[in-house]
């Protein structure tokens, strides 16, 4: 052992090995513990590449979409079963999303509400529970491209599990057992203060205004594009 | 730079390192939000990455920046080998976990990116302190021992 520390090149090779070892060890512990690549084929669910590539590269914060910076926020109460949220969802928020929310001009937040029935509840806790890891927002699309019959029991274990399968960089398990958690309850309590404080008692509803200043009500004629671009525009301006 | 300022700039860089880990820790056991100018450091602290064998890596980060503040400590070749080894492969891994920031969670963490920049100077820092050391024929990074006046 001492001849090592008089060797000059054995001694940086045996900090080498020693460092690769350890490095290598180490990211193979992570690999294997992350469940490798494994996760992403198990699931069938409809479009999950076009939901990852949707929300991919954009920040998320809890219940929150966008640069947290952003001069125009925009809040949605929805309801995961209500079907015009999920139109809303499907037509609308990936135009918002690449024209505004990717830009970095608008922030978009998730306010939901559970009045539906059962499976609002359920719904509403996986969305919060992802947004404890930062991916409320495409467990959120994975749900609505989802949506099946109100209190039907179509938010079963398995879609669960299968949602936290197939977002990038989600621990499922963890989304599934942090859906009882404290944290969840206080999430799903604040939404209920927030809906009962602006007043929304039908989904889907919209407010929009400048960030930290005072949000208006969007009046919404129609679930296109078209119907949200110009409060938004004219807010931008 | 003598060698005992370079053990210094070691321990301070150390110290920097362990304090932005100690503070992912702290959130982390606390559940306290993180301060954030990137947006994704919540993410990518509560992914499935944040855990090795369900240690938090911020924690393992914290350990092994005070391992390294102990070989500063000490002027033998055995510490600046051991700082050397500790720091090199906490740079891998810190580079493998930005892939992964970037390729598969979708998010980045700056006080991440702050832990690899300072395991980066570490890096720097504890090569040239081994080098030296090598160079050393009393096997220690220590200076020579003047000769006594003829």
């Amino acid at each position: 052992m001492n001849d090592l520390f008089k060797n000059r090149k054995a001694l940086y090779a045996g900090v080498a090995v020693a460092a690769i070892c350890i490095a290598v060890a180490l990211v193979l512990v992570s690999v294997l513990g992350s469940g490798g690549k494994k996760k992403a084929s198990t699931t069938n669910l409809p479009g999950v590449a076009a939901t990852a590539a949707l929300f991919a590269g954009i920040p998320q914060r809890l219940n929150e979409l966008g640069n947290p910076k952003a001069s125009v926020t925009m809040v949605e109460f929805a309801d995961l079963q209500c079907p015009f949220c999920h139109d809303y969802t499907i037509e609308v928020l990936p135009t918002i999303v690449q024209k505004y929310v990717r830009t970095g001009k608008v922030k978009l937040i998730f306010t939901g509400m559970h009045f539906v029935g059962a499976d609002s509840e359920k719904g509403l806790r996986a969305v919060l529970a992802a947004g404890l890891q930062g991916k409320l927002w495409n467990a959120l699309d994975l749900l609505y491209k989802s949506q099946g019959q109100e209190n039907s029991g179509w938010v079963t274990d398995a879609l669960l599990k299968s949602v936290g399968a197939s977002i990038p960089g989600l621990d499922g398990a963890k989304m599934l057992a942090d859906m009882s958690s404290a944290k969840v309850d206080n999430g799903l309590t604040s939404s209920d203060q927030e809906a009962s404080k602006a007043g929304v008692n039908s989904t889907p509803t919209f407010f929009a205004g400048p960030t930290g200043g005072t949000l208006q009500h969007m009046d919404v004629t129609a679930l296109t594009p078209a119907a949200f671009e110009p409060t938004l525009d004219s807010l931008l301006q | 730079m003598t060698d005992r300022r370079l053990r210094a700039a070691i321990a301070v860089l150390a110290l920097l390192g362990a304090a932005v880990a100690s503070y992912l820790v702290y959130a982390r056991y606390t559940g306290t939000r993180l301060a954030c100018t990137t947006g994704g450091c919540e993410t990518v602290q509560h992914s499935k990455y944040a855990k090795i064998a369900d240690i938090p890596v911020a924690l393992l980060g914290l350990i092994s920046y005070l391992a390294v503040l102990a070989t500063a400590l000490s002027a033998r070749i055995e510490a600046a080998a051991i700082g050397a080894a500790i720091v090199l492969s906490g740079l891998a891994f810190g580079i493998y976990l930005i892939v992964i920031q970037v390729a598969v969670i979708d998010a980045i963490c700056q006080w991440c990116i702050t832990s690899d920049v300072i395991l980066a100077l570490l890096a720097i820092a504890c090569a040239e302190r081994l080098r030296r050391a090598a160079g050393s024929p009393h096997g220690s990074s220590a200076p020579p021992p003047m000769a006594p006046p003829a």
